[in-house]
């Protein structure tokens, strides 16, 4: 495996291309959970976890079940391997959502089932994540990108780190900014934006970081 | 309840990307000229419009409990139907909307339209409201961008603004000019509200 | 048990309509969509090596996937105008496909970039046009240079990078570069 590679998504990921910072996914979560900082560690971890699982699950849907390739399962299960394999792309959008959907569905009771501790700190943050578009985001830059799998996971991965730290810093600024004095018309989201603008401000520094 | 004011609330009242709030991603991701932010409006217009008829012409087969996954495969085909035809017919467009065509899917708006109105009115109003909401929310995606592309570029829909002189702010087309736009907006629109509020308890 | 099977039919009844009618819309439009992507491949290659539109242009395949193109004056192979190539880098925000031509002694004929994402106003203008001009001013002077040895301003080469977007100017033309080393390369072995 090469690892420069995926040293060269990885810091991508987290830093230059900054999933709420520069490419907008999941700023619903971003602005409503950076409240205070329990709860963004909360919803962070929540988001890793969920944006790996999705990784792996499209991955394999898309390349097993939609692409025209001679792996694809329903060719080699319904045709046999005869003619031209299927090209069943168009339904990506579709199936990858449902597919999230359930996903999520089915880890909350896996871990509502194994970990109650896990669930009572993570499980109130994971109905909110089917409708987070930085999951299905991923999904589609990985297919977009042509990432291998163990590409696609280490993305979906770091993806999800970069959205904890940016969401992380988020929450500590607004807790000391509960302090602050700040106009009253910018009470709430507008301060949130603008601090969310000077943030990515600064990440822009990160842009042209090479390996 | 009528018709004229259900379609004006997404205007202003019930704006959804400056007073719900909903929708922000494709809002500040593709609001880098006025070109891409009609088109994106434009195409989540569409969806809208079509998934809340569609919606609420089956709302009363559509069992409670899997309602949420039903409208999900609704929306979704309506977007894949955009990002086949953008294909087809805008392939300029379609580039640099990228993959926000295919994530109007877990747009709020929509979502969350499909819950709160078409499922529980007719046909008539769920079209009325998917139309004002998406007027509302196009309608912000031009203010937003304009901003951003007169400011930053010295354009509007390609036009030259202020002539050749002009030293456009790169910061505006850049990801913070969206973050600084979308918050200056709000802001001034919270203090438009206290104004009037102030106003109205004065007299 | 008896509503577990009624949802299931609801459900399964929704995703075979919605599928359904994905496939009537995608086979109406899918063909439109594949005439336009090789409608602009094709324009593309006729306009990176001129004189081809007359003659004949050869895919040349290794492993299945299309290496380069050989263009020719004639539509017998004969008088061979160049290669062409698409290259392609990762830029600021996306992944830039450009189509080089060059000529057999590897100076770059005409250059076109076929996709990109860069950020509107900074990295989009390598393909601004400007006025009373027909091609972007940016990709014009790569025109009669040494494919192999180009390199940006700033990193000393000739080519002038564009304001502010001194990565996407440097990924295109790094980009272009190093593709034209693997297709010479290739090109000489099966000449000699």
């Amino acid at each position: 495996m090469d690892m420069h590679s995926l040293l060269v998504i990885s810091v991508g990921a987290i830093f230059i291309s900054n999933f709420v910072l520069h490419r907008f996914l999941g700023l619903c979560p971003y602005i409503g959970v950076s409240k205070q900082l329990d709860s963004a560690v909360g919803m962070g971890m929540a988001v890793i976890f969920v944006m790996t699982m999705a990784s792996v699950a499209t991955w394999l849907i898309y390349h097993y079940f939609l692409s025209p390739s001679p792996l694809n399962i329903l060719f080699r299960l319904l045709m046999r391997g005869q003619g031209e394999p299927p090209d069943l792309t168009y339904l990506r959008t579709i199936a990858f959502i449902l597919v999230i959907a359930t996903l999520v569905q089915f880890v909350e009771m896996v871990i509502q089932k194994l970990s109650p501790g896990l669930y009572r700190s993570l499980g109130i943050y994971l109905p909110l994540i089917t409708t987070n578009c930085a999951v299905l985001g991923v999904s589609l830059l990985n297919i977009n990108e042509q990432y291998s799998f163990i590409e696609s996971v280490v993305n979906g991965f770091t993806s999800g780190l970069g959205f904890t730290l940016a969401l992380v810093l988020m929450a500590g600024l607004r807790e000391k900014l509960e302090l602050a004095q700040v106009p009253r018309s910018m009470h709430g989201a507008p301060i949130a934006f603008i601090i969310a603008g000077c943030m990515s401000l600064a990440f822009l520094g990160f842009s042209g970081l090479k390996f | 309840m009528s018709p004229g004011k259900e379609l004006i609330k997404g205007f202003y009242t019930e704006n959804p990307v400056f007073r719900l709030m909903l929708g922000l991603c494709p809002v500040l991701a593709t609001s880098t000229s006025v070109n891409n932010g009609i088109g994106m409006g434009a195409a989540t217009l569409f969806v809208l419009v079509c998934s809340n008829v569609v919606i609420s012409l089956i709302r009363k087969a559509i069992p409670a409990k899997i309602r949420i996954p039903i409208f999900i495969m609704i929306i979704a085909t309506f977007v894949t139907i955009v990002d086949l035809v953008m294909a087809g017919f805008f392939p300029e467009l379609h580039e640099s909307l990228g993959i926000f065509i295919s994530l109007i899917v877990v747009n709020c708006i929509i979502l969350g339209r499909a819950e709160a109105y078409a499922s529980k009115n007719n046909v008539f109003y769920a079209f009325i409201d998917g139309l004002g909401m998406g007027l509302g929310f196009t309608l912000s995606m031009i203010l937003i961008s304009s901003i951003r592309e007169i400011l930053g570029n010295g354009t509007w829909l390609g036009l030259e603004v202020f002539g050749s002189g002009y030293n456009p702010v790169l910061l505006m087309i850049l990801s913070p000019g969206a973050f600084f736009t979308i918050g200056l907006l709000m802001s001034f629109l919270s203090w438009f509200e206290g104004r009037r509020s102030s106003c109205v308890t004065n007299f | 048990m008896k509503d577990v099977m009624r949802f299931a039919f609801i459900l399964t009844l929704t995703a075979a309509v919605t599928s359904g009618s994905l496939a009537y819309v995608n086979s109406v439009t899918r063909p439109r969509i594949t005439a336009r992507q090789n409608a602009e491949m094709k324009e593309a290659l006729h306009y990176v090596l001129q004189g081809s539109e007359k003659g004949i242009i050869e895919s040349v395949f290794q492993n299945g996937e299309i290496v380069f193109y050989k263009g020719y004056q004639k539509p017998d192979k004969r008088d061979l105008i160049g290669y062409a190539f698409v290259a392609s880098g990762q830029g600021y925000s996306s992944e830039i496909q450009t189509m080089v031509g060059v000529n057999p002694q590897g100076k770059i004929l005409r250059v076109r970039i076929l996709f990109q994402q860069e950020t509107p106003g900074l990295g989009t203008r390598c393909e601004e046009i400007r006025k009373n001009e027909s091609v972007p001013w940016w990709q014009r002077q790569f025109q009669g240079t040494d494919a192999q040895s180009i390199k940006v301003d700033k990193d000393g080469g000739a080519i002038e990078s564009i304001t502010g977007a001194t990565i996407t100017s440097r990924a295109i033309t790094e980009s272009i570069a190093l593709k034209t080393k693997i297709v010479l390369q290739k090109t000489d072995q099966k000449d000699n």
